[in-house]
């Protein structure tokens, strides 16, 4: 990072902290705190939606993902549009009616104390094993890119979050949101400017695409079914419907940006836009990942990305063979490639096809010899499971980008982690005063002391996540089994509100047995089977929907 | 379930031409996607 970077970093970071505390200025009342008393125009939920789901990592390891395995990733979002309907055509109008701070709260309206009770607890479970995790995941990889201290990186960001969402409640988060998806969006597409810039003289932006679309960089649909595979047409179009569902329509982390609305219309905007936005926002990402790819294909990368694994390797024996080969595969898969770019430009189909074959065995000759280096690597760090995949994106941005623009980079990385870590924080202590202390501890007390309690809830929930941070990186492989459990949840909350808004006859004990049930259908899925994750959010939404039916049905002839 | 009296949206008269609107959209995105992969499969 050089000075011009840091001066764009700190800015960034500073403007968001100001910006956040100037919007949230007037938060005096817990109804402003945490509901914004129902002012927000669309486009800052909206946009606050999208900047609270676009996590850093999910920034940092999705362009990865492009690199090795291609675009199929955009599946995942299919699903995405469907859900905005089915939530603003019935959830909204719900959640509006009833005048609720949190999703629970209207479980109670529905059903019973015991059944908001359950599903805030398993909210607060949840969200509370993720908000460390999502605050640590961006500091680990920049300190091993960058050397910071990742200690002081998590102690930053989570003080200055912390600051601005405290003071000024929902209102800086949504606002605060809103600009750092607009830094998100500026670097993004920087980025993919920049990857496709720098390719060589004589590799034109279509010559880039043919490159990548014969490495199967650009496979972005993928027809053929198969239950353990999340990226395919027909996962993303269903395991995403539900997955969506349950993340947008049930997590107050969610929930809560558009309870702000100030009408069910500006609700409903927010959520159809996001649906709309998501696919092609996702389709740039993944598309600057394949053009790293190609910058790649002329630049030689390193061996392995990851460079504290790699400086291991590098002590090894074996590792001078290993880097020779690699070399020597690279200049070969380079060379096809521009073998590529003349058959492109002189039209002749069978020629063009023979050329990309050649390039794809050149390709994965080389893949074999960058495997080589990846298991020396892992035998050399001791980590049989490292992957450097998340290290891919941010090779090229501090290695290959200009000053000033790595600056860009790293801002609009650090504006992803911190709009979810705010969001996280202002809606676990939304649940946390709102469904526990208000309705279970004091019930009846002023509204300056619920207010000074969800600053004080929101200032422990971060303090939480600051210290809960400061341990994820002793977790290793961890990290990834918290990011696990946390989906183990979703389809039980789902099912729940699956129940309130379509089962009318089904009452609170059969709902909460069935969320227990769910809950134990989604723990067997993942215990007993191999079926990949994205499908857990489907099994727990029908299994509480089928046992809280069957239990309503038994009381009833139980009653008679 | 008894519904809210319903606000209008501000385009396509109803909120059900604009759910329609949304699906088509889904629709011709993933054309627009699968057409991208095979055009550039080689």
């Amino acid at each position: 990072m050089r000075p011009a970077d840091w001066a764009v970093l700190i800015a960034s970071v500073i403007s968001v902290a100001l910006y956040g505390l100037w919007r949230g200025r007037r938060s005096d009342s817990v109804d402003r705190y945490l509901r914004a008393e129902r002012t927000m125009p669309w486009y800052a939920m909206a946009l606050s939606i999208m900047a609270t789901q676009a996590s850093a990592i999910t920034f940092i390891s999705t362009t990865g993902q492009s690199y090795v395995d291609g675009m199929r990733f955009v599946q995942f979002y299919f699903g995405l549009p469907l859900a905005m309907i089915l939530i603003s055509a019935f959830a909204v109008p719900a959640f509006h009616r009833a005048n609720v701070y949190t999703a629970y709260e209207y479980l109670e309206r529905r059903f019973d104390a015991k059944t908001r009770a359950l599903v805030s607890l398993i909210f607060l479970l949840q969200r509370g094993l993720a908000v460390g995790v999502a605050l640590s995941a961006p500091a680990i990889v920049l300190s091993v890119i960058l050397g910071w201290p990742d200690r002081w990186t998590t102690l930053i960001m989570g003080a200055v979050v912390v600051l601005y969402t405290a003071l000024g409640g929902i209102q800086a988060v949504t606002w605060t949101d809103f600009y750092q998806m607009l830094i998100m969006m500026a670097g993004i597409l920087v980025a993919l400017a920049t990857a496709v810039a720098m390719l060589p003289d004589g590799v034109s932006f279509l010559d880039a695409v043919a490159i990548a679309g014969a490495a199967g960089r650009l496979n972005a649909v993928v027809t053929k079914f198969d239950w353990n595979d999340q990226f395919n047409l027909w996962s993303g179009l269903l395991g995403g419907t539900f997955l969506m569902l349950a993340y947008f329509g049930c997590d107050q982390s969610q929930v809560q940006r558009y309870l702000t609305g100030k009408s069910v219309t500006e609700s409903r905007l927010s959520l159809l836009f996001n649906g709309i936005a998501k696919i092609p926002m996702q389709f740039v990402i993944l598309f600057t990942g394949a053009m790293v790819f190609v910058f790649f294909t002329f630049t030689e990368p390193p061996v392995v990305f990851q460079r504290e694994a790699l400086e291991k390797a590098r002590a090894d024996a074996r590792y001078a063979a290993v880097a020779q080969r690699f070399d020597e595969r690279f200049e070969e898969r380079k060379r096809a490639a521009w073998d590529l770019i003349v058959a492109r430009r002189g039209g002749d189909e069978s020629l063009l096809r023979e050329r990309a074959a050649h390039y794809r065995a050149a390709h994965a000759r080389l893949e074999g010899a960058r495997k080589e280096g990846l298991n020396l690597a892992r035998e050399a760090s001791g980590d049989p499971g490292l992957n450097d995949t998340n290290h891919i994106f941010l090779t090229f941005v501090t290695r290959h980008m200009p000053a000033g623009l790595v600056g860009l980079i790293m801002a609009a990385i650090i504006a992803a982690a911190m709009s979810t870590i705010s969001a996280e924080i202002n809606s676990l202590a939304t649940v946390t005063v709102i469904d526990v202390y208000r309705r279970h501890l004091k019930k009846e007390a002023s509204d300056r002391h619920y207010l000074l309690a969800s600053r004080m809830a929101t200032a422990a929930w971060g303090a939480y996540a600051i210290m809960t941070a400061q341990y994820a990186k002793n977790l290793g492989s961890l990290i990834v089994v918290v990011n696990q459990l946390g989906s183990l949840f979703y389809g039980a909350l789902l099912g729940v509100f699956v129940l309130a808004f379509f089962f009318r006859r089904v009452g609170g004990t059969a709902a909460f047995a069935g969320v227990l049930c769910g809950q134990a259908a989604v723990f067997a899925a993942h215990l007993f089977t191999k079926t990949a994750f994205l499908w857990y959010n489907a099994i727990g939404c029908v299994a509480v929907v089928a046992s809280a039916l069957l239990i309503s049905a038994a009381v009833d002839r139980h009653r008679g | 379930m008894k519904g809210p009296v319903e606000e209008p949206p501000p385009f396509l008269g109803a909120w059900r031409r604009v759910y329609a609107a949304v699906v088509v959209y889904l629709a011709a995105s993933i054309a627009l996607l699968y057409l991208f992969a095979r055009v550039n499969s080689l």
